[in-house]
């Protein structure tokens, strides 16, 4: 069986593994179909479409909804599992399956091996670095606030003396790789600012928007704006408006400022150069969607959730409306290593099912965890 | 208390797909006539067998050497189901396409 045939079996074997067992012997029936099929571009669409499916069904995203379409009693609609993967793990997993589909897409498109190894490598990295953040958050060696802060100083440094192309200064070089720092810290401002509220935090967000301001970023800044203003519709506070207002503040000079880099291949306008391969294609548009899937989750961290979907879907907006990098999916490492950072905005198990005590709880500056799981 | 809500556009086609011949299926042909993806093909067979509108089972290769495949069928609820529900108009033809 030929390398072209065996990925989509591979990705279908890999996804069964993420039914829960009552739909154990779908996965089965439709990993039989493939190998019953040729190497065709359907077969690719086959295979991505059922991850897809694998992947809402491990999030129980689509637990409720399949009791719906054909009409079933209440009382076994009230039977739905529990979710596969706790929140954190299954963002994971949409980010991973993104980033793979990523690659996949620039197999198809010939890109240069080197891209797909640098993507690859982002997203090992990326799973290290959050892991990192999170025990280090969790055990007090590191304050969301001040590192909040840290980071919008670190973006104003990059947009003062970082590398400068087309009158647009916001790489760093590191090695031979040039690295977008504002893709990395952006996202990962605006779900600590969710997470922990506080003049720190809200500190680190007016930076990173006057760093964005700067540079000028107009799609990250964007996507900053996006995220804040929504925090402030779902969670209404003095802080949560300041900092939107900051947010559309710097946001809004990006729009008078020239920005205009033009488009990299592999990296800018993918949601529409991919097409020249409809598989290509559907790969990236499933990679795009999955990075906002987790967002559409419930629970006590909406609100986090919330910011977190509004930025990823602000970046793939700006991607398609600009120059801008297309995340995950596209060529570059920073907006992997970013979303991988951003999925401290989830808890790292779900707070429905076991005991508060084993959460890493976030919690407004200042304050101790106990005060959350004693407040309701 | 059973619950009955109009059926998807998608569960029509598929519903439509499976009535044409009233025999068995695979998966594979029935994404490309009902024009929907695996991804929505496998949720609504499962949830179809789950009411006792479809019968599955596995069939042994037809050629050695092939993998056994799960084929699928109507029972006759699922043929009444797919006479109440027909198809949308000019969704159901065979496109050769899969999504």
């Amino acid at each position: 069986m030929s390398l072209i045939h065996r990925v989509p079996l591979l990705l279908v074997r890999l996804a069964r593994s993420w039914l829960p067992p009552d739909l154990a012997r779908w996965g089965e029936a439709a990993e039989a179909e493939l190998r019953t099929t040729g190497p065709t571009t359907q077969s690719w669409l086959f295979a991505v479409a059922f991850v897809g499916w694998a992947l809402r069904e491990a999030a129980g995203v689509a637990a409720p909804s399949r009791h719906r379409a054909i009409g079933l009693s209440e009382d076994a609609r009230a039977m739905t599992r529990p979710p596969l993967f706790a929140p954190r793990a299954f963002a994971g997993l949409c980010g991973l399956a993104a980033v793979i589909l990523g690659l996949i897409y620039m197999a198809m498109s010939d890109a240069p091996p080197a891209y797909l190894l640098i993507n690859a490598g982002a997203a090992v990295f990326g799973v290290l670095a959050v892991a990192f953040v999170a025990l280090a958050l969790k055990r007090g060696h590191l304050g969301a606030g001040p590192l909040s802060l840290a980071l919008g100083v670190s973006l104003l440094a990059v947009s003062q003396w970082g590398i400068a192309a087309d009158g647009v200064t916001r790489w760093v070089s590191i090695g031979p790789l040039a690295i977008q720092p504002g893709l990395i810290i952006a996202p990962l401002a605006a779900v600590l600012f969710a997470r922990s509220p506080g003049p720190w935090s809200l500190m680190g967000i007016a930076v990173v928007a006057m760093a964005l301001a700067f540079q000028p970023d107009r799609g990250t800044a964007g996507a900053v704006a996006a995220g804040m203003m929504a925090l402030a519709l779902v969670r209404p506070s003095g802080l949560t408006r300041l900092a939107a207002v900051a947010a559309a503040a710097g946001f809004a000079v990006t729009l008078v400022r020239p920005d205009a880099s033009p488009a990299m291949p592999f990296v800018d306008q993918i949601l529409f150069t991919s097409f020249q391969n409809p598989a290509a294609g559907v790969a990236v548009l499933l990679g795009a969607g999955l990075l906002v899937l987790p967002a559409l989750g419930t629970g006590r961290d909406q609100d986090t959730r919330v910011v977190f979907g509004a930025v990823w879907v602000g970046l793939i907006v700006a991607a398609a409306l600009g120059n801008y990098p297309t995340p995950l999916v596209g060529y570059g490492g920073s907006a992997i290593i970013g979303y991988f950072l951003s999925l401290i905005a989830f808890p790292r198990q779900d707070r429905s099912l076991c005991n508060v005590a084993d959460h890493d709880v976030p919690r407004p500056e200042g304050t101790s965890g106990l005060l959350l799981v004693t407040t309701p | 208390m059973v619950r009955s809500r109009s059926l998807s556009p998608q569960a029509r086609r598929l519903l439509a797909a499976l009535a044409v011949t009233g025999g068995w299926r695979h998966g594979y042909d029935l994404c490309r006539e009902a024009g929907i993806l695996s991804g929505t093909l496998y949720p609504l067979l499962a949830r179809l067998e789950a009411q006792g509108y479809l019968d599955a089972e596995w069939r042994p290769p037809e050629t050695p050497g092939r993998p056994s495949r799960h084929v699928y069928r109507l029972t006759v609820a699922g043929r009444r189901l797919a006479a109440e529900n027909p198809a949308p108009q000019g969704a159901a033809e065979p496109s050769g396409r899969l999504a």
